[in-house]
């Protein structure tokens, strides 16, 4: 098993977010899914206060391809995997039964039902459609030829999205988002995010990521 | 999809779109040299759009009253029939040309030239922001005056503007968050709604609407007061600097707080701020403060302050933006031919029934006349491309004035209002099925001039033609039927791209240079700043005394020539008992104008962004205060009517703090005569009449309205 470091992470600042919802469109156009279908990243917009006194936060969320992977671990028929030279967590639906046990155990809700009775949930667009990637070979993202960016990354109108391995992803995030990050004070170390300027703690404890989230309709029912 | 040209590079598989991005260090699509170039909603969704079923798929021409799908030779030589037969009828001058977003410069030449109509109606000062367009360029600095230099910036106002979601190009949000990043830039966002511009800002200035001209003399009174100004300019290349003076001293801070609810300490703060941090400060301001009937004098007081303080085309301020010197027409095209509009006169200065309006000294034509026009026979057909004007105001009278016209020709790519009431249906490809070039001025090269272009990324689908195929084959078809053959000087060129080629001659390039390889534009020309320095005849005008036509306009209109305060209502709409509420239609990132909105994926997103997706409706939202929406027993999700003094419609409520108290938004370009399919939401200009800037007969969007639970009380 490849070290953490190695493992990929996304990267979100709230500060260069414009929740214009370019992230979300753009996954569903690369991996040809259905306008009715769930998104795979998802963009929130967390309102508080009252008029003038107001704010507005968008928030960009996506499977995080967490170290511990409680996906993983209840899938009873294996076909979730968390790969070893990069983290990427993968379905094979070969496999998936459809249990939606996957959705249940996400504390982010991020494997959705639906697509054919099957999971579905982003693959750091290791392949194209939902499900690919599962049978890409176990060598590093980065080390792979042709290899895209993620979509939601390329297409991030305000550059507020980035995705690698842990290590240089890091290196690129403020020391305040890595000391977060690091003392897994925000989504328990699954995910950088850079901690929102000007703004009151009420808020920035939203976009810390667990708080407010909730488990799609379709997640698990 | 938009005529801001941000590069859009695709991945085709087997004659599909696959995948869809943007171009690295794309002038409008990138925040310029090694960044990133990306797409927004509206660019990502080309890739629907190109293979949409929605699309309108045959030419169709109306036979005993029914639109029937035809070939491209029937409907080209219908279209010139009807085109000969009106002109005999009804005088070719009566046509009027709206086509807008065209990705040739041919359809002037068509209309106008060859056809002979002097009947033009435009977007930019017509329906966008005339007050903006105009009052910069008789005060000296163009339309320059709405995007500033924004990387070079230290401190930018986005007045009436939400340049990070609504914008000309990505360029303008990300050059804004580069400033903010990497200079420290304040960015301070002046508007009556809260938008992710105004969360951004280290500022949000929440003013009463139509107040803005208040603001800016009051702003302009600090900087005065406090010698925050920079003499040597005004004194050496500006006019009308005592009256701007004068005009200035009668709005303290104390007088503006009480007319724009923004208190005289955030005034003064704001007034310093941008003064202190001038050169290096800039204005962006576009149709948030020129949609109202006081738009003009709000436009002029807020351009003024640019010349108060100097920021003129100096870096981070005002930037006089240059174009490529791309061939014209005239230049490329190697045949003589008559241009049968030239001693034309159009109707509005022709006929004394519009002798009443100030604006037939400034502009050719005015939106809200046209209805006025059709009645009395000085209108009476249209070609209109991609364009809808029956959401862009009076929309009442534009449906009426539509069916009533004895030929209507439209070019586009989806059924509207004006596609579905057409005599003649040209379907055109869209950008990626066809051969584009693309230039503009602003851009994150503040010292390039620059093109943009590439070939067609997949054939025209179903049997659609790119525009400049479409006016070639009716230019061909009236060469035919009229036996004039100045109709024949499109054959000069076997393509749309040979015309490119000549297009692109005077920067030494092809299109196949500009497409192939990486990148999809190129920096052509280099230019400085300040070179006004160098022009004799560089004039900076805080008084427009000096501009006739203005000065006759304004005369009749009852305003003074130099900055002053006009109070709302004085143009247009006030509050009353009956009405209550301020109505104003604003912009959304999904969807650009009135083309975009059967995109499912972008509806979706849209409804998404308001929390409204679980609902089966894909409508426009109204915008509302839950103070209002209290008082009215409304709540999200719930079906509200929206009715003016002379006009209503239906759309859902979302009841939002985003909202200013007695100020209710929409977005513009739904409902029954827009270009989605079902017609869901309210065409937001039922609600208006003929309210306009009595100088450029700009519509003013601001509407006295009153909003009730569907069904009345």
């Amino acid at each position: 098993m490849a070290v953490e470091s190695e493992h990929w992470v996304f990267y979100f600042d709230p500060n260069r977010c414009i929740g214009c919802h370019a992230c979300s469109i753009s996954c569903k156009q690369f991996h040809g899914r259905g306008s009715d279908t769930d998104d795979w990243r998802t963009v929130t917009h967390h309102q508080t206060g009252t008029y003038p006194d107001v704010e507005d936060v968008p928030l960009s969320m996506s499977c995080m391809h967490c170290h511990d992977a409680p996906c993983e671990k209840v899938c009873p028929t294996n076909a979730i995997e968390k790969r070893e030279s990069d983290g990427i967590v993968t379905i094979n639906r070969d496999d998936c039964i459809g249990c939606k046990y996957c959705g249940w155990a996400c504390p982010f809700g991020a494997p959705t039902y639906g697509d054919e009775g099957l999971m579905s949930k982003c693959n750091m667009c290791l392949g194209q459609g939902p499900g690919s990637g599962a049978d890409v070979e176990d060598t590093p993202k980065h080390e792979l030829e042709d290899q895209v960016e993620p979509n939601c990354v390329s297409d991030c109108v305000g550059e507020a999205i980035k995705a690698g391995p842990q290590k240089e992803i890091i290196e690129e995030a403020s020391q305040a988002a890595a000391e977060r990050f690091r003392s897994g004070a925000v989504a328990n170390g699954r995910v950088i995010v850079e901690p929102l300027q000007d703004s009151t703690s009420a808020v920035d404890g939203r976009v810390d990521g667990t708080k407010e989230v909730t488990t799609p309709y379709n997640a698990g029912d | 999809m938009c005529s801001h040209n941000c590069g859009q590079e695709v991945t085709v598989v087997d004659g599909s779109v696959v995948n869809i991005t943007g171009v690295d260090g794309h002038p409008r699509g990138s925040a310029g040299p090694g960044t990133e170039g990306t797409l927004c909603p509206k660019g990502l969704g080309q890739q629907d759009k190109t293979h949409d079923p929605k699309r309108i798929k045959e030419p169709h021409i109306r036979k005993n009253g029914e639109l029937q799908k035809v070939s491209w030779e029937e409907a080209f030589e219908f279209t010139a029939d009807r085109l000969v037969s009106f002109a005999d009828e009804y005088g070719e001058e009566t046509l009027l040309d709206a086509t807008s977003w065209a990705e040739t410069p041919i359809f002037s030449t068509v209309w106008r030239e060859l056809y002979g109509t002097p009947e033009r109606i435009s977007r930019g000062i017509h329906v966008c922001a005339g007050p903006t367009f105009v009052t910069g360029g008789m005060m000296g600095v163009g339309s320059n005056n709405r995007v500033p230099d924004y990387q070079n910036s230290d401190y930018i106002i986005a007045w009436g503007r939400n340049q990070l979601n609504s914008f000309a190009g990505q360029f303008e949000a990300k050059g804004t968050l580069e400033a903010i990043e990497n200079r420290g830039a304040t960015l301070v966002t002046i508007d009556p709604q809260h938008t992710i511009t105004a969360e951004k800002s280290d500022k949000w200035l929440p003013i009463e609407p139509r107040t803005d001209g208040a603001l800016a003399l009051a702003m302009a009174n600090v900087i005065i007061e406090e010698d925050l100004y920079d003499q040597e300019f005004v004194e050496n290349y500006t006019h009308g600097f005592d009256a701007y003076k004068e005009a200035a001293a009668d709005m303290p801070p104390e007088d503006a707080a009480e007319i724009t609810g923004i208190p005289a300490e955030d005034i003064r703060e704001v007034a310093r701020g941008f003064a202190e941090a001038a050169p290096r400060a800039g204005i962006s301001v576009w149709t948030g403060t020129a949609q109202m009937g006081n738009g003009w004098k709000a436009t002029q007081n807020i351009t003024a302050l640019n010349g108060l303080v100097g920021n003129i085309d100096r870096p981070g301020g005002l930037r006089l933006w240059e174009y490529a010197s791309t061939a014209s027409f005239g230049e490329v095209c190697e045949m003589d031919y008559t241009n049968r509009a030239q001693f034309k006169e159009p109707a509005i200065t022709k006929y004394e029934e519009y002798s009443d309006y100030p604006v037939r000294h400034i502009t050719d034509i005015a939106h809200n006349l046209v209805p006025e026009m059709v009645d009395n026979g000085h209108i009476n057909g249209i070609v209109v491309h991609h364009d809808d004007p029956l959401k862009d105001g009076n929309a009442e009278e534009w449906v009426r004035a539509i069916e009533e016209m004895a030929l209507v020709i439209s070019i586009d790519a989806y059924w509207n209002g004006v596609s579905r009431n057409a005599d003649v249906v040209l379907p055109e490809a869209t950008s990626l099925e066809k051969d584009t070039l693309g230039t503009g001025n602003w851009s994150a090269y503040p010292n390039h001039k620059w093109v943009t272009g590439g070939k067609a990324a997949v054939d025209p689908q179903w049997n659609t033609k790119p525009d400049f195929d479409i006016l070639t084959g009716i230019a061909s078809a009236m060469a035919e039927k009229t036996d004039n053959d100045d109709w024949r000087i499109f054959e000069q060129w076997d393509s749309h791209e040979d015309f490119i080629d000549d297009q692109l001659s005077t920067l030494d390039l092809t299109l196949e240079e500009l497409s192939s390889g990486e990148k999809n534009y190129e920096l052509v020309e280099e230019y400085d700043y300040e070179k006004w320095k160098d022009n004799d005849n560089f004039v900076f005008r805080f008084d427009l005394d000096q501009v006739g036509s203005f000065a006759q306009a304004a005369e009749e209109a009852g305003m003074s020539t130099a900055p002053e305060w006009i109070p709302p209502g004085t143009y247009g709409d006030s509050t009353s008992d009956e009405y209550p509420l301020e109505f104003y239609d604003v912009r959304s990132v999904f969807f650009s104008h009135g083309s975009n909105q059967p995109q499912e994926r972008l509806q979706d997103h849209f409804a998404k962004r308001n929390d409204l997706n679980e609902e089966d409706y894909r409508g426009n939202y109204l915008h509302i205060n839950p103070e209002d929406a209290e008082a009215r027993g409304i709540e999200t999700g719930d079906m509200v009517t929206v009715e003016s003094k002379t006009g209503s419609g239906e759309l859902m409520a979302h009841v939002t703090e985003n909202a200013r108290p007695g100020f209710v938004t929409a977005e513009y370009g739904f409902g029954e005569t827009s270009a989605t399919p079902d017609g869901e939401g309210m065409n937001t200009m039922t609600l208006h009449d003929k309210q306009m800037d009595p100088i450029t007969g700009q519509v003013d969007r601001h509407i006295a309205v009153d909003v009730k639970p569907e069904g009345g009380d």
